[in-house]
């Protein structure tokens, strides 16, 4: 069992089988999203009041950090398109428009996301990470509760909507960062920056969809990266980096499935 | 107000306890004794982690530029400006960013877990009583791994993205490899490409100082190892991004 | 009908053989304690009899329920869980709720229970525990033997057919030991359910169990009356109670 051969054939099988587990995560959670629906009031569940306080827990933890991080990369984008504009042609009357639609379609949803696949799936990952090493999990299923109605359906459901909240106040932030530094930096004026005459609903559409994509594998990936924890505190660390950088590729490869989709879709007229 | 003024209080002791931080790597660094076998065991093994995810990244983050910029280009007929739009926002930023944040997530966290643990299980103690001073053996070497290997592979990665982007302007874009080619060669200048890996030794020191210190700054047990971690990335991230601007509006023209 | 069956079970974690074909049997209202060296697979048995892992082989049957059948789905295995409590080693308290949420829990996720009830027998399952005056606290601020009592009251809240018992008394001292195995023993009195205890002082359990069985090296090398198992025929078995030093456990283990 130590040959390169084997040993690269195992671990083809572990990914092959992490990924069968992270599927049917998935598949339950969709599951659970219809008992929730069908369950009665006075039944078992997760406590009343929680999907709130789980939207205050992303929504609230991530709002400033999303302004700060979308707000700046919102004046470097501008700051490059307008650089490299001035290197071709000094015609910067077509900025605002092409930020926009770029901004709303693409890299308001795509970096929101990024950033909240570090703040709340770490932040997932290392809550339930700990409930997995130090057996609450088990203690749930004890008392006939299932660990991804419980645990996982409200983060899921908590998650894209504020996703969805967030990136549209992301997009807001980057653009008018945008705005503000072509101005400032470059003597664009705001009211030629901020002509949206360019945004058709189809870019609009595209960018909300990728929200509620994004805000949807996000909690799925670091719960199933929670879950998986071993060990003791050191599990909990792995299990916490695991869920940052599958959730943050999980974004990207969302991202890139979704935008050649709407490009096939719309016969490549975005 | 009181909350905020707690939140305030917090981010100046953390941005204070960073630069002490980066202080005492500067000063430990003067005579540069350094423990090499420790370096070369950090260097192979953020290195050897992190390529299959930065490659994948990088190749798709070329791929969304292209997919993004391409379409633009070709309404307006300049099929010749097809590796321009992509291939400038790939080297000078998305790169770069796109980069970082993954190797903040999969090398700085897992610093960060690494020395919180170390921290938690009174390892750290365990060295000093054999007066072993800590920054120099583990944090100094991982410090420098993360700088040099961040921007080896962003290196790597630039060339991955605009392998990923030529994939799709050909597959989905239908054009030409030889007018892609052109498009790369003339419209880019060494100068882009500089930017971005210049970008890169900046975000790697960055996300070294922050994942090291809420490594050995880790309070509160267990529980405390995946809040660490969390907070980490966190800082990462806004480090990456506020640098970057700084990093372009110092570097223009 | 028995409370539990065992047969042929076998279970790996990778390559390391942990429970080698291992039968067992429980008698409704029996009480049998679950004895061996660190690592024989203790806990692992008692989570495979949760239905929490399932086993590589054989098959299980607990109150009448075969939990091994292909396909079993959790949702399945909740009912049944239900009718069994289970203290964990580590507590396994949930830290985002108190004292009384955490025993409230398995009644409340039973549905159709009127919240007055619950608080009426989560009240007297803590005076029970002696734990009348923490209801509020939080998981944090117990000390390692109220945490014990409240992982127990939890356990037995729910007036469970079947009790497991994972090290009840480890880390605690001999005073906290001996209130424990009394309040367990009590609590088996009244509710007649049958319980499978694993733990390392084996004195202590002696007095909760009827039965003993020594688990060593994934097999259950002997099984007979707790009452004499410093005097058991199986040398191995009396060298592990009494703590000898030399003797066939010893050799074995090198």
């Amino acid at each position: 069992m130590s040959g390169p051969v084997e040993r690269v054939g195992a671990a083809a099988l572990d990914r092959l089988r992490a990924a069968r587990d992270l599927w049917r995560l998935y598949v339950s959670t969709i599951a659970g999203l219809g008992r929730a629906l069908a369950r009665r009031r006075d039944h078992a569940g997760p406590p009343r009041g929680e999907l709130g306080r789980q939207m205050f827990h992303i929504g609230n933890r991530s709002l400033g950090f999303v302004i700060v991080t979308l707000g700046f990369i919102g004046m470097v984008v501008t700051f490059e398109a307008c650089l490299q504009l001035s290197r071709v042609t000094g015609d910067y009357s077509t900025v605002g428009g092409q930020m926009i639609r770029l901004v709303i379609s693409d890299f308001g949803p795509t970096l929101t996301a990024m950033m909240l696949a570090t703040r709340v799936g770490a932040g997932i990952a290392a809550e339930l990470g700990s409930m997995k090493v130090t057996e609450q999990i088990d203690a749930l299923r004890m008392s006939g509760v299932l660990p991804v109605d419980y645990l996982i359906v409200p983060r899921f459901i908590a998650s894209v909507l504020m996703t969805v909240v967030l990136t549209v106040i992301g997009t807001l932030v980057m653009y008018g960062a945008g705005g503000l530094t072509a101005w400032r930096s470059f003597a664009v004026n705001p009211s030629l920056y901020f002509d949206i005459s360019l945004v058709r609903p189809r870019h609009v559409a595209i960018g909300v969809l990728k929200a509620v994509a994004f805000g949807a594998a996000i909690p799925i990936v670091a719960g199933f990266c929670g879950l998986r924890a071993r060990g003791s505190s050191e599990g909990v660390g792995w299990a916490t980096t695991a869920a940052v950088v599958g959730s943050s590729f999980a974004v990207i490869a969302l991202d890139f499935v979704i935008s050649a989709a709407a490009l096939w879709v719309t016969g490549g007229d975005l | 107000m009181t909350g905020l003024g707690a939140a305030a209080l917090r981010l100046c002791r953390e941005l204070g306890g960073m630069l002490v931080l980066a202080g005492s790597v500067l000063r430990a660094l003067v005579p540069p004794r350094l423990d090499r076998r420790e370096l070369a065991k950090n260097l192979h093994k953020m290195g050897n982690r992190s390529v299959p995810i930065v490659v994948l990244t990088a190749f798709f983050a070329g791929a969304l530029m292209m997919l993004q910029s391409g379409p633009f280009v070709k309404k307006l007929g300049a099929t010749s400006l097809a590796g321009w739009g992509a291939g400038y926002a790939v080297l000078r930023e998305i790169g770069p960013i796109l980069i970082a944040l993954m190797f903040s997530g999969r090398v700085g966290a897992n610093t960060t877990a690494e020395l919180a643990t170390m921290t938690v299980t009174e390892q750290l103690d365990g060295l000093r009583a054999l007066a072993i001073d800590p920054i120099r053996y583990l944090i100094v070497p991982r410090v420098l791994s993360m700088i040099a290997m961040l921007a080896v592979l962003t290196v790597i990665g630039d060339a991955v993205a605009i392998g990923g982007a030529a994939v799709v302007g050909r597959l989905m874009l239908d054009i030409e490899w030889s007018t892609l080619f052109h498009s790369f060669a003339d419209n880019l200048e060494p100068a882009d490409f500089l930017h971005g890996v210049w970008k890169s030794l900046a975000f790697g020191g960055a996300i070294a100082i922050a994942s090291c210190y809420f490594g050995v700054s880790v309070r509160g047990g267990t529980v405390g190892v995946g809040r660490a971690v969390n907070a980490a990335v966190v800082a990462s991230a806004v480090s990456i991004l506020v640098l970057d601007f700084f990093v372009t509006y110092v570097s223009a023209p | 009908m028995s409370a539990l069956v065992l047969t042929h079970v076998t279970k790996r974690y990778g390559t390391r053989l942990v429970l080698d074909d291992i039968s067992l049997e429980l008698a409704r209202g029996a009480r049998l304690g679950l004895i061996g060296p660190a690592a024989s697979g203790k806990s692992v048995l008692l989570k495979l009899v949760a239905g929490l892992e399932q086993p590589d082989a054989g098959t299980i049957t607990v109150l009448g329920d075969t939990i091994t059948r292909p396909h079993v789905r959790e949702v399945d295995l909740g009912e049944l869980r239900k009718r069994i409590g289970m203290l964990f080693q580590s507590y396994a308290l949930f830290d985002f709720l108190d004292v009384a949420g955490n025993v409230a829990f398995p009644l409340e996720q039973r549905g159709g229970i009127p919240a007055a009830e619950i608080a009426e027998r989560v009240a007297a399952r803590l005076r029970a525990v002696g734990l009348a005056g923490s209801e509020r606290k939080l998981v944090g601020e117990l000390s390692g033997g109220m945490k014990k009592r409240t992982g127990i009251a939890r356990a037995t809240v729910a007036d469970a057919e079947l009790v497991l018992y994972d090290e009840p008394t480890a880390g605690l001292d001999p005073v906290t030991t001996q209130k424990i195995y009394d309040l367990l023993a009590a609590d088996q009195q009244r509710t007649g359910a049958s319980v499978l205890a694993v733990s390392s002082d084996v004195a202590a359990l002696a007095e909760l169990v009827d039965e003993i069985a020594f688990l060593y090296r994934g097999k259950i090398v002997y099984r007979g009356p707790a009452r004499s198992i410093r005097d058991a025929p199986d040398p191995l078995v009396r060298q592990f109670v009494r703590g000898e030093l030399d003797g066939p456990l010893t050799e074995a283990i090198g």
